[in-house]
Parts: structure tokens; sequence; C-alpha cells
């Protein structure tokens, strides 16, 4: 992508304990193929907050590779809400930096990783925290229109880049060393 | 949710096939034919025995040639040919090998008499206007093309509007006129005329919806359009002068989520003098609404027409959004409604009185 800079001294956070209910389940589920956690969207799961955070908390940040998405703190639990009987996500993100130019690759990161990870019957809006990016209504505009989602993903060299920040999701949450990575 | 609406939507056919996405869907307007296209690059045209209850063939699975996905596609009003719109920023033009005779289905490849190039980026839509020597086609680059079909196949570029300010999602020519409508992510709606001694240019821009318009959709008599957007209301627009439309009213809470498209019918058969048509509306919540609508008796320059909802489905292809909507033109079909989802599949409908 490009060279240019948003944010070379990011904060790092520690990450937090994993979800707990998926916490338990985690080391039966490290040998199985991460993208089939569910079956077809057809079948009913429950899915909660803590589950989608754990889906897109190891996604790498794309200007800080060795960084994830959680320890930055543009994704935390909290900033995702669930309604489950309604079949709605609303996974809301937080720049480093107002003016980061990354923002879209972030949200799009975020929404491919949820597309092949979770049921189908789920409708998923992304947005940046209101107030934390310069272009706010532009960015979250980007990130809702699927016609433009789609034509992005019909880019090759921005899959590419796509798939290195999501090379790391399925750690969900576990530091490198401790996972089988 | 159990509602008392006069007519519901009865599955008359699902098809499947396509492997991705299907974006787009288009009755012929003469002869028994259906086309869909799909993220799957690939048009599936398939044909259909007569009504009441209509059974669908597959009849060809043409591979296009374009290289990313067919966003959109129209059946010019000869029937004879079929334009495609793809993100691989092409407009293509397919036609049936040889002529056929009718009932002669086997008979023809379909294939690709004309590649268009010029748009930077994807095209999304394309449409072709009443008299069909004049398609027009829009994409990203922010530009609408008008192009004019020649005898020999070929297509010349008569113009390039560079009006809107954002991604055109949406074209579509008035039913008998030279007037064409575009629709936009800079939320608005432009509408061209063709200047004799010059070029084609903007004469009116819509504004009102508060978010991108995903499609419009003009009356059969040419006095309305319909827009549809991702603000999740409908609008529609009256011609008030020759060369002036105005929102005369906005269809709200009827989607939960992005409208993607609006199909206006024409006169059902055997409807009343009043009656301006079905209007057909469907989005990302996969819920079909159609509202009938008729003109208000004495009515004042700018009242809007007469609207109740006739029927509504909800889970029209089951939890996939909705993208197209569209009503069968021809005489004595027109009680059939086809639309595609992200499930790939198409899907049939009748629409009849309840109960």
């Amino acid at each position: 992508m490009s060279d240019q800079t948003f944010n070379a001294n990011p904060t790092v956070f520690a990450l937090t304990k994993s979800a707990k209910r998926r916490a338990a389940k985690e080391l039966l589920w490290l040998s199985q193929s991460d993208e089939s956690d569910y079956d077809s969207g057809d079948e009913f799961e429950p899915i909660d907050g803590d589950e989608v955070f754990d889906l897109i908390r190891s996604i790498s940040d794309p200007e800080h590779r060795s960084l994830t998405l959680e320890q930055l703190a543009v994704v935390s639990a909290p900033q995702i809400t669930v309604t489950d009987q309604r079949n709605h996500i609303m996974v809301e993100f937080t720049p480093t930096v107002p003016h980061c130019g990354m923002s879209t690759l972030i949200g799009l990161s975020i929404r491919v990783r949820l597309m092949r990870s979770l049921p189908a019957r789920f409708k998923v809006d992304i947005r940046v925290k209101p107030g934390s990016h310069n272009s706010e209504h532009g960015v979250n505009k980007q990130l809702n229109d699927k016609e433009r989602v789609a034509a992005a993903l019909e880019n090759p060299a921005l899959v590419e880049a796509l798939e290195v920040c999501l090379a790391t999701a399925s750690r969900r949450g576990q530091p490198v060393e401790a996972g089988p990575y | 949710m159990k509602e008392d609406l006069p007519c519901t939507l009865v599955p008359v056919a699902s098809l499947s096939g396509h492997e991705d996405r299907a974006w787009g869907v288009a009755w012929n307007p003469v002869k028994s034919l259906l086309s869909t296209c799909s993220a799957d690059k690939t048009i599936r045209i398939y044909t259909y025995t007569s009504t009441p209850s209509p059974s669908f063939t597959l009849l060809a699975s043409v591979p296009t040639g374009h290289t990313k996905t067919v966003r959109g596609i129209a059946w010019s009003p000869s029937g004879t040919s079929l334009a495609s719109a793809s993100f691989d920023s092409n407009i293509g033009v397919f036609q049936r090998e040889v002529d056929e005779d009718e009932g002669n289905v086997g008979a023809g490849e379909w294939e690709c008499v004309s590649m268009l190039e010029g748009h930077e980026t994807e095209c999304k839509s394309v449409a072709w206007s009443a008299e069909g020597n004049l398609l027009a086609s829009c994409s990203r680059d922010k530009t609408v093309w008008v192009w004019e079909a020649l005898p020999d196949g070929d297509f010349e570029c008569m113009g390039v509007l560079m009006e809107h300010t954002q991604d055109v999602k949406c074209v579509a020519w008035h039913p008998t006129e030279e007037i064409l409508a575009s629709g936009s992510y800079d939320d608005t709606i432009k509408l061209y005329l063709d200047d004799p001694s010059e070029d084609w240019f903007c004469f009116q821009t819509l504004t009102g919806h508060t978010s991108t318009v995903w499609s419009i959709a003009w009356s059969p008599c040419g006095r309305y359009l319909a827009s549809a957007s991702d603000d999740r209301t409908i609008r529609i627009w009256k011609r008030v002068e020759e060369h002036k439309w105005a929102c005369v009213h906005v269809l709200d809470g009827a989607h939960e989520r992005t409208i993607y498209a609006v199909s206006w019918g024409p006169k059902p058969d055997n409807a009343g003098a009043r009656t301006l048509g079905w209007l057909a509306s469907a989005g990302g919540d996969g819920r079909i609404n159609v509202w009938e609508l008729e003109i208000e008796e004495d009515a004042e320059e700018n009242s809007p027409p007469r609207h109740r909802l006739l029927a509504r489905l909800e889970g029209a292809h089951s939890v996939s959004d909705v993208n197209g909507i569209v009503w069968c033109p021809r005489e004595g079909y027109r009680s059939l409604l086809a639309s595609v989802g992200d499930d790939g599949e198409a899907r049939i409908w009748r629409i009849s009185p309840s109960g």
C-alpha cells in the first residue's frame, strides 16, 4: 500500500484475557480450521459481542503489522453491539490518529473477517468511533457500501494487503508464542 | 408479523446456478426470456412457458468474457441485444449468433458482439433508450456515457457526462422521451437531455435523499420517477413542468436496511383507468414491498399519486439481501416479478389476491 506513515509511534495496550466463554473451548478448537467455526447460515447459534471481538481482535494493523488491532485499542469488546434476535452486529473501531489513511483498510479487514466467519444471517454495520476520524462520514459510507466492498475484493493488490492483516486473526487474542503459529 | 394486505407474492420458481452473488435480473421485453447476472462473471438466460404457472428452463449460461463481476444487464427494446455492465470497467453487448425462429429455443449461441471500453473503473449499470438507438452506462469513475448504437453493430460515444461528484450507481431512460436519469453515491439524481446543437447536458439535479441512490425507475406513463436509497426511503418525483421534476412523496419506514432496487411495472393486465402501475422495492433487509399507485381524482399539480401497500414479503431470499427486482413488461405476464439475491438465486413471484 502507501509508504506514508500515519502514526509512527502508536500506544500499545496489553492484551485482555481471552473472552471467558470462548477461552475454555479454544484449546479444543485449535486444531480445527478456523474458518469453519460456524456451519450453514440456516442453523441458529446465538452469538455475543465477546465472540465477535474474539474473531477480530488479532487482525494485524496494516501500518504496524507486528501489532494487533486489540494491542492498538483499535477494537475492543465494548465497541461491539450484537442484537442476536435481529441478526444485527454493529462494530465500532477507533483509528489511532484522526487522519489515519489506513482506516478504510482496517474496516475492510474487519468486514471480510466477519463475512468469512459468521453465519450468513448476520447483517454487519461497521463504523469508526464518532469523532475519531477526520473523514468519518466518508469512511463509514464506503465500508457499508457492499458494492464498493465487492469491487475492492476483486482488486488483487488490495486483497493481498488484506490477507496479510487477516493472517493473524485466528489467534483470537492469544499472544504469538502461546499459539501454534 | 401477519399483516392484512390485499395481495400476496406467490412463489413461482426458484432458479439457482450462479456460483456467487446475483446482482441483476432482466426480462426480455418481447420474447419469453429472462436473464440474470452475477459476481461469478456469467449471465444466465432462461426461457419460460406461458402463464398462469410458467416453468423456467435454463437456455444458456453465457461466460461473457468479463474478467470481474457482471453488475448489471439490460435488454434492448427489440429484445435482440443484451447489454452488460461489469466491474472490469467494460460494457458488453450480446446477441444470439443466428436468427432463431420462435419455438426453436435450442438454436444459436450467445456471443459478445461489442465490448465498449472507456470507463476507467467499475461499471455499475447500463440502460437502453426507448427507441433502442441509445445506450447509457455509468461507473465509479463518476461519469455517465451515452452511446449511439449504429446499424452495423458498432457503438459511438455521443457524450461523457461528468456531473456527479461520486460513484454513479444507476442509469434509467424515460419510457418515451430521450431523457436520461442517473443516481449516485453523492446522494443526488441527475436528469439529462440532448441539446441538438450542442452536447448532452444536465438540466436538473434532484436532491433530497440523504444517502446513496441505488436505483431509479420511471413510471410507464413517464410523468413520475421513483428512486430508492441507502437512506431507506423511496422518493416519488413528479413532472411539474416540461423539464422539471419535483419530489411529491417519500415512502418511509417500508424497509429496515438499504433499498437496492425499485421497479415500476407497466399497467397491470385488466387494470383500472386511473392506475399508474405497481411499484416494487427490495433491499438489504430481504424484504419485497409492492404498492399500487393511482392518479388522485381532481389532483393538484404537486399532489402525490395515491398509493396503497398491496403486498409485503419478508425473507424473499432467506437471510440474503435482495439486490435486484423487476416486473415482467410483457402483456399477459405483468403479474410476474423477478428478484435476485446474495444467495445467487433468481426467484419468480406472482402477485395474487390474498385469501
